[in-house]
């Protein structure tokens, strides 16, 4: 009688264990974040003033868009360690383009979303049909599309008088003293983050990320998800090629290389599983803001650059720690809470 | 309810499938009538999963046609056969962990708002509706990853249910189940049935047609032997049309050992949560059983004296010696083996041939300063497949290759490998045919008889009687009785293993 | 462990072959046995540290640190060389200060039970950074000669002492993974490491020491290294983890553990090698053949698909030769 109703029911606060556990580690993220400034502000308090912040936020904000690109391919069990060299390709042929076309109006940046969704497409279609492990993948078409820039650009770089004069306006603008690029990086992390959240597609991609056997079973088209993930995450890296060729100015040919790295970063960081199904975008975004926030602690520390370097690697460690610790301790606790229920009936 | 000339939920006919050489499946026939709880037995490799696979559209038949209600199909997916009212439920649920319960239950085919977005308030109403369905509490809100085993496979029904179902497949949906659990699977399986839905059930556990089928279909090889009512046909009819053979010759002769000198001691072992005050003791020579229900903690505790988990109190004394269990190492270094219930995916590398499984454990012994000896290593598995009838094309073969039986067979060959003095056997009968049972039966009191403390967790009650020496009985993480099986039936061992533990008292 | 023909091995050697021969008709230099010896000194790094990743990968994980901890290690010879310590010295410290770095990460991996991805990841730059920390900006350039002694000499008039190294590492790690204790017990751990760890493998240990050694070997990388370049600079081997990787899949290591071994990665290397040369006398510029690179990679790992139609001209070409299982 009494272990009948321990079958199913897990009474109480305990019910939700799991998605506060969930909801923990993007607070965590924000919560670390504060910590974080409120250490560099005792230390140096003209980390608080305006410009600062608002620096540190345009900072992060092409990097925000690219973790988010990650976390979007993270999710579904994959990674893209192309990013960078698809920032690259879809900057620099866009700027190319521009300066051979010098009228040209807003409608360029469909250049770069388009170049950057062929690239990813590319990508997924690997991952997804070719069964090609994706970090084998995109670690051979990163120094495939990178290559591609160089042979592309014959040794020229793209000087910013080349550039659109509204491309370059876009990178300095505000609206009420918020630069536009913070603004533009927040809505698409936005748009994402509630298209994962509320279209079926987005949930979908959860699913292919926790448990891909199942997903196949039930019909839910793995191969097509997959290489979803990856067009989105290739238009989102195109846009963020564009917009940091705005902010840069010179276009080169090396343009973001090493951002593969960087976003990854910031996807660990923000509570992206690298094993997949959980995380969120918006906890990548955060991700990207704290390591523009080491970034720009260290420089008022008077800190060498390098230093940020091992920073990075030691944050990303960390997160990997923390999830992996929260995960044992739910397991752990669910396991005895469950048999102490059934006992103590 | 089953009106005269009503189509039958489920015809095969002539169906067959061949894989390569073997032949899995040739021409069966049988109905499964409407409303009816059908249950499907045969040993392993009887037919049984491809037979479920060829109806839910997994696997194509070379042969042979389908037909649902009346009408003939043939289903290209599993999607396609649930669309149509034909739904399996395995024993590895797939479902999604990290998804909460309302979408796994909508998960492909989830309610949309005019605006594309999904309508969470009908995903949770769709899921409160087929969770009171199928008659179990659980928030539709909690975490896939938080859910018990019971609760998955609850949800996995639940999840089954959202179609229009006419016929629904359980595989082997008990074996991981308390007691109590298996009770409430029966309940909501029974009202299934009342409501139209017919039951394919496919279960090793012969016990349980009389407590729900009401027909059964028995495959032996491949083909079709009978199909019968369950009230016209009594469980030894069964089990000689699995095997072929009388119910009586299955199990080895039990003779009088007199056992050696104390081998094991466990004092007051206690895994937090798990099990807790657990002693006993083997000693040299003799066939200790550890009966109990699936789920009792058995597993448990035999994994915490190997040093698979290890126990979080209590004392081990091995060999007069104490001992702290850490690793599987420590335990084999000390003459401790411990051979899992999960044969292929713990007992075994599958992927890897039988001289590299033997050898594995005492890899280190057929090695000179580190380096392999690669002779000794294929003598001493050539040795092992003579010993213990492995039917194999030699030590160079493919685990994966072989039989359940054999594989069970070289698993022994593995663990004994490392001469240990105490060898403690999880459920070493699970899924083998019957006539490798026996065989590996006469083995274990081969093995009592040249001196080593066997210790063998069994869910087979007439196993358990027939091979050991006195039997221990675990209920809910508890030692609660020691059973002489010479005077003791399955009754009483029964009443021993679901006895609360506050009812313990009176036993001991 | 298998027992099979060593198909793929024997495809990458055709391959080689077709490589060299095209590279013979490029130019009547590439024939020489100097010029070949010679080129083979740019492999030697990446080889090494391509032998030690192999058995990271055998194991079933991943270790992306690698260069870092080459880049780390050969800033450590340039502060030894800096404070004129002798070079016997020298090696075994930096040698065992890299496999300390290995180590850390085997611990991460086996006794945290952290994803060796997202480790490897974090430690990559974490190592990297310690490189630039220890280092100099400008890099240090002013090697005592005994330090840059195996990078850049030759045995015999033109056999680099490189590549006689690299010969015995791969040797030596070949032996050990098919031969020894831990060798048989990292391809067990590699098909199933909880059957392994239930059979009475120390898993943790196990995977501790693959680490190490990898790390180690890219300690003697760095040694390799500053011969060859005769500097040593926190960017040292930047990127250099694309060709090591490529090397270990292109050689037939499954990626997802317990199968392949160093002869195939040794093959693998030759044939890329023997590419790159003949790309470097075809005049086919730097990034193209970054280009070709990425696109080796892929191939790889399409092996399987590959591997399949070769084995079906093998089939119809000698009928007599046993399948392998794929």
């Amino acid at each position: 009688m009494s272990s009948e109703a321990t079958v199913g029911a897990v009474e109480g606060p305990q019910r939700t264990l799991g998605q506060f556990a969930l909801r923990f580690r993007v607070s965590g993220v924000l919560a670390f974040l504060i910590l974080l400034s409120a250490g560099f502000a005792l230390l140096r308090p003209q980390f608080l003033i305006p410009e600062n912040l608002s620096a540190i936020l345009s900072n992060a904000a092409i990097l925000m868009i690219v973790a988010a690109a990650q976390a979007v391919i993270l999710i579904t069990r994959n990674l893209d360690v192309s990013v960078g060299s698809i920032m690259g390709f879809a900057a620099y042929l866009t700027a190319d383009f521009a300066a051979r076309n010098p009228g040209v109006g807003p409608a360029l940046v469909l250049m770069p979303l388009a170049i950057g969704g062929a690239l990813g497409a590319l990508n997924g279609l690997l991952v997804s049909y070719g069964k090609v492990s994706p970090l084998i993948a995109t670690l051979g078409t990163m120094s495939v599309y990178r290559g591609l820039t160089y042979v592309y650009a014959r040794g020229q770089e793209v000087t910013s008088n080349r550039l659109p004069r509204w491309m370059i306006e876009l990178a300095d603008a505000r609206l009420s003293g918020v630069p536009i690029l913070v603004l533009l990086a927040a809505a698409v992390v936005c748009l994402l983050a509630a298209f994962l959240r509320f279209y079926p597609l987005g949930r979908r991609m959860y699913a292919v990320g926790s448990n891909p056997e199942a997903s196949a079973f039930f019909g839910l088209r793995t191969q097509r998800i997959v290489l979803l993930a990856y067009v989105v995450g290739g238009v989102m890296c195109g846009l963020a090629g564009f917009l940091y060729a705005a902010r840069v100015g010179t276009v080169t040919v090396i343009l973001a290389s090493g951002w593969e790295l960087t976003s990854l970063a910031a996807a660990v960081i923000g509570g992206v599983s690298v094993t997949g199904g959980s995380g969120n975008v918006i906890g990548a975004a955060l991700g990207a803001v704290v390591l523009a926030t080491i970034d720009n602690g260290l420089v008022l520390l008077g800190v060498p650059e390098f230093w940020r370097m091992f920073i990075q690697g030691v944050a990303i460690v960390a997160a990997a720690t923390a999830d992996v610790v929260i995960a044992t301790r739910i397991r752990r606790s669910l396991r005895v809470r469950r048999r102490l229920v059934r006992s103590a009936a | 309810m089953t009106g005269f000339g009503q189509d039958p939920t489920l015809r095969v006919a002539g169906i067959t499938k061949s894989f390569g050489a073997s032949n899995a499946l040739a021409d069966v026939s049988f109905e499964v009538a409407r409303g009816r709880v059908h249950a499907l037995v045969g040993e392993n490799g009887a037919g049984k999963s491809t037979l479920v696979k060829i109806v839910t559209g997994i696997l194509e038949p070379d042969a042979g046609e389908i037909a649902l209600n009346g009408e003939l199909v043939r289903f290209a997916t599993p999607i396609e056969a649930r669309r149509a009212g034909v739904a399996a439920v395995y024993q590895d649920p797939k479902l999604f962990p990290h998804l909460d319960v309302a979408e796994n239950i909508s998960m492909g085919a989830a309610p949309v708002t005019p605006f594309g977005t999904i309508d969470r308030k009908a995903v949770d109403a769709r899921a409160r509706q087929s969770l009171a369905r199928v008659g179990v509490d659980i928030d539709p809100h909690a975490l896939v990853a938080e859910l018990s085993v019971a609760e998955l496979q609850f949800v996995e029904i639940a999840r089954a249910l959202t179609a229009d179902l006419s016929l629904l497949i359980l595989d082997e949906p008990t074996s991981a189940l308390t007691p109590a659990e298996v009770e409430k699977l029966f309940r909501i399986v029974r009202s299934l049935r009342d409501q139209g839905t017919s039951i394919v059930l496919i279960t090793h556990r012969l016990e349980e047609l009389d407590l729900i089928a009401d027909a059964v279909t028995v495959l032996r090889d491949g083909r079709h032997v009978a199909t019968r009512p369950a009230s016209e046909v009594s469980r030894a009819e069964i089990v000689r049309m699995m095997v072929g053979r009388p119910l009586e010759t299955l199990f080895a002769e039990r003779k009088a050992r007199t056992p050696g000198r104390e081998v094991l001691r466990v004092e007051g072992l206690r895994s937090e949560g798990v099990f807790s005050n657990v002693s006993f003791t083997l000693r040299a020579g003799e066939i200790v059983g550890m009966a109990g229900l699936v789920g009792s903690g058995r597993s448990e505790i035999a994994q915490a004296c190997f040093g698979l988990t290890p126990p979080t109190g209590g004392r081990i004394t091995l060999d007069a010696a104490p001992v702290t269990p850490r690793s599987p190492k420590q335990m084999l270094g000390l003459g401790l083996a411990y051979l899992p219930e999960d044969r292929d995916g713990l007992g075994l590398i599958m992927s890897s041939s039988i001289v590299g499984n033997v050898t594995l454990p005492i890899v280190n012994r057929l090695a000179r300063l580190g380096v392999v000896d690669e002779a000794a290593q294929r003598s001493v598995a050539s040795e092992a497949v003579k010993t213990y009838d492995v039917r194999t094309t030699g030590i160079d073969q493919l685990v994966s290759d072989l039989s359940g039986g054999n594989r069970q067979k070289v698993a022994f060959a593995k663990w004994l490998s490392t001469r240990p003095k105490v060898l403690i056997l999880d459920e070493p009968t699970h899924s083998i045919d019957v006539a490798s049972k026996a065989q590996v039966h006469r083995m274990i009191a081969r093995f009592a008889d040249e001196g080593l403390a066997v210790l063998v967790i069994s869910s087979d009650l007439p196993e358990v009687l027939a091979i050991s020496d006195r039997i221990l009985v675990v209920s809910e993480g508890e030692l609660v009785a020691e059973i002489d099986p010479s005077t003791a039936d399955q009754a009483t061992v029964m009443m021993a293993a679901t006895r609360n533990a506050r009812e313990r008292a009176d036993v001991l | 462990m298998s027992r099979r023909l060593p198909q793929w091995e024997l495809t990458l050697v055709v391959f080689t072959l077709v490589a060299a021969a095209w590279s013979a008709t490029l130019s009547p230099y590439y024939l020489s046995l100097d010029q070949i010896l010679n080129s083979t000194r740019q492999f030697v790094y990446p080889g090494i540290l391509a032998v030690g990743l192999a058995v990271v990968v055998v194991l079933g994980e991943i270790d992306i640190s690698l260069a870092s901890t080459l880049a780390f290690g050969a800033v450590l010879f340039s502060k030894f060389s800096a404070a004129a310590a002798p070079i016997w010295l020298a090696v075994p410290i930096v040698v065992a200060a890299c496999a300390a770095l290995g180590a850390l990460n085997g611990v991460l991996v086996a006794r945290l039970g952290l994803p060796s991805l997202a480790v490897t990841l974090g430690t990559m730059g974490a190592f990297r950074g310690l490189a630039f920390i220890l280092g100099s900006e400008t890099g240090y350039t002013s090697f005592d000669d005994s330090y840059l002694y195996v990078g850049s000499e030759e045995l015999l008039g033109s056999l680099p002492i490189s590549f006689v190294l690299f010969c015995g590492v791969a040797l030596a790690v070949g032996v050990l993974m098919r031969r020894t204790v831990f060798g048989r017990r990292c391809y067990a751990v590699g098909l199933n490491k909880e059957a392994s760890w239930a059979a009475g493998i120390d898993v943790a240990q196990l995977k501790i020491q693959a680490y190490a050694l990898a790390g180690g070997l890219a300690g003697l990388a760095a040694l390799v290294w500053i011969g060859q370049y005769g500097s040593a600079r926190g960017d040292n081997a930047d990127g250099a983890i694309l060709l090591v990787v490529t090397a270990v899949v292109l050689g037939g290591v499954d990626i997802n553990g317990g199968r392949g071994g160093i002869l195939g990665v040794v093959l693998a290397l030759f044939l890329l090698g023997t590419m790159r040369n003949g790309m470097g006398l075809a005049n086919v510029a730097g990034p193209t053949q970054t280009i070709v690179l990425g696109a080796l990679l892929i191939a790889g790992v399409l092996r399987p698909a590959i591997f399949r139609a070769v084995a079906r001209v093998y089939r119809l070409m000698f009928p007599r030769l046993a399948d392998a299982p794929n």
